[in-house]
């Protein structure tokens, strides 16, 4: 397998911009990483695209065709909120197996457009469903867990809105750019017990775009490249079989397998973009990343240790809860921001000295198998 | 009103007193209502049996928002039932009764909403 880099990004602004189509948002995004990688458009061979909640055909070859992309292996993916993740690793696999030399990794959402406008995502049809387990239900279940097994308290779920929204604020891409207090996300609308709206993250539309280079030709293009360690897809494994159904076999072996092929443990971490599509979902990974012991990441938010500035920041960027989540956008956008973190380009909201960052997405939920898809990658500047 | 169970076959016993489980005859695990195939050895050789009507509340919540069939505030959980499996379900008395992880919780036969003036029969669990 060859080494890959990345050697360009571009995003669009995340938000609600139902007047946007997939096509405009997905077209700034790759001229925005054209431009950014200085790669022609005639030098892109092989191009993975994820949109998940339109019914389009042929969204990479519409896209393409606005910038000069054309007549190239194109594959169009969905793997929910690791959709993005998963056409990044599907270009890195590309170029990596020696098929390709550049190649462009693309996702692009509108949910305001889409039949998920104002709605949560719920399952309807299958038993779980019916009875009302929706995803911010089952968020709640698994932070009262949490709570009774470690004595967690409401208020360190909710400290983690409160740090991402505090990142948003430096972040000019973020949906979200207002920082609020603990007890504005405390007595936020409840939505589940403990948990309350600013602990969600919204709906939201973006594309963003990255360009992959096999290393024998990234100088042509870049003295800074971004170099892939670790890529990692998989689904997990049937839920029955698991022992306790509130955690996931399916991310930990994601993350040791990223750890293992990167040959870098946690404490050689600088920052982290993981999947916070709800502040109980970071708060396990604290201890899924072996950032802390398990039980222990109450303590970790108590400290300030994943805030910016503190030992390990994550989601420097705001997270889904503040920088959006247009879910097949959201893996090509925790590219984006580490690669800008990685060249020392993310201006206000920089992690000093940032050598090695890891990027978590996980989603879907199917009946009988939890969370559907886990993606991680880890990359060194 | 006329009545209709919230899954037409298979999620009740016969007698609609318990929840049917399923044993795998290939290699006697037991498995969640509704199973088709078992997840350990592949096996769509399964009996009907009947589960626990006792449990424990892994977990529970407060729903404060609509979903397609209930208006909030609505309870639901996680009941663990001592075959080892663990089942969704939605809890009734948590208005009366505090919930707390760990309480023991018993299986009750339960209208759970009204469709096309039907009333559709599910189940529910309560503080024992």
């Amino acid at each position: 397998m060859r080494k890959v880099a990345v050697i360009g990004v571009g995003m669009t602004m995340f938000g609600k911009m139902p007047e946007r189509s997939l096509v405009d948002l997905g077209t700034e995004a790759v001229r925005a990483a054209l431009k950014d990688s200085g790669v022609s458009p005639k030098n892109i061979q092989v191009c993975y695209c994820a949109n998940y909640a339109h019914i389009v055909w042929c969204l990479a070859q519409e896209i393409g065709s606005k910038v000069g992309i054309t007549n190239i292996e194109m594959f169009n993916v969905e793997n929910a909120c690791a959709g993005g993740s998963t056409a990044f690793r599907g270009v890195w696999y590309a170029i990596a197996t020696g098929m390709y030399d550049i190649g462009l990794a693309l996702g692009v959402e509108s949910m305001t457009t889409s039949s998920l406008a104002g709605r949560a995502i719920t399952s309807e049809t299958d038993l779980d469903g019916q009875l009302g387990l929706s995803m911010p239900a089952r968020a709640a279940l698994r932070m009262k867990r949490h709570m009774a097994k470690y004595g967690t308290k409401p208020e360190q779920f909710a400290q983690i809105a409160v740090k991402n929204h505090d990142h948003g604020s430096l972040n000019p891409y973020a949906q979200y750019k207002k920082k609020f207090t603990l007890e504005e996300v405390l007595n936020s609308r409840m939505i589940a017990e403990p948990l309350t709206l600013y602990q969600c993250c919204p709906n939201s539309d973006g594309a963003a775009a990255a360009i992959l280079c096999a290393e024998d030709k990234v100088s042509q293009y870049t003295s800074k490249p971004v170099w892939i360690a670790a890529s990692v897809l998989k689904s997990p494994g049937y839920l029955a079989l698991q022992k306790d159904i509130t955690l996931s076999n399916l991310t930990e072996q994601c993350i040791h397998e990223a750890y293992e092929q990167a040959g870098v443990g946690p404490e050689d971490l600088d920052f982290v973009e993981l999947h916070d599509a709800f502040t109980n979902s970071e708060l396990y990974l604290y201890e899924e990343l072996g950032l802390c012991p398990v039980g222990e990441a109450g303590r970790l938010v108590d400290e300030g240790a994943t805030a910016l500035g503190g030992r390990i920041p994550v989601n420097p960027s705001g997270g889904l809860l503040a920088q959006g989540h247009p879910l097949s956008a959201s893996g090509v956008r925790q590219i984006c921001e580490i690669v800008w973190h990685l060249r020392d380009q993310a201006g206000a909201r920089q992690v000093p000295g940032a050598k090695v960052a890891l990027a978590h997405m996980e989603g879907g939920m199917v009946f009988g198998l939890g969370s559907a898809a886990c993606s991680v990658h880890i990359l060194k500047g | 009103m006329g009545k209709k169970l919230i899954v037409e076959k298979g999620l009740f016993t016969e007698r609609g007193d318990a929840l049917l489980g399923r044993k795998c005859r290939g290699c006697n695990r037991i498995l969640p209502p509704l199973t088709e195939m078992c997840c350990q050895c592949f096996s769509s050789d399964l009996e009907g049996i009947p589960l626990s009507k006792r449990g424990k509340l892994f977990s529970y919540t407060v729903v404060h928002v609509p979903v397609k069939n209930f208006q909030p505030p609505y309870a639901i959980g996680w009941i663990e039932l001592p075959e080892g499996l663990v089942i969704t379900s939605q809890i009734k008395g948590w208005e009366e009764k505090h919930l707390e992880i760990g309480m023991d919780m018993e299986f009750i036969v339960e209208k759970l909403w009204e469709e096309n003036g039907e009333e559709i029969i599910g189940y529910k669990f309560q503080p024992v």
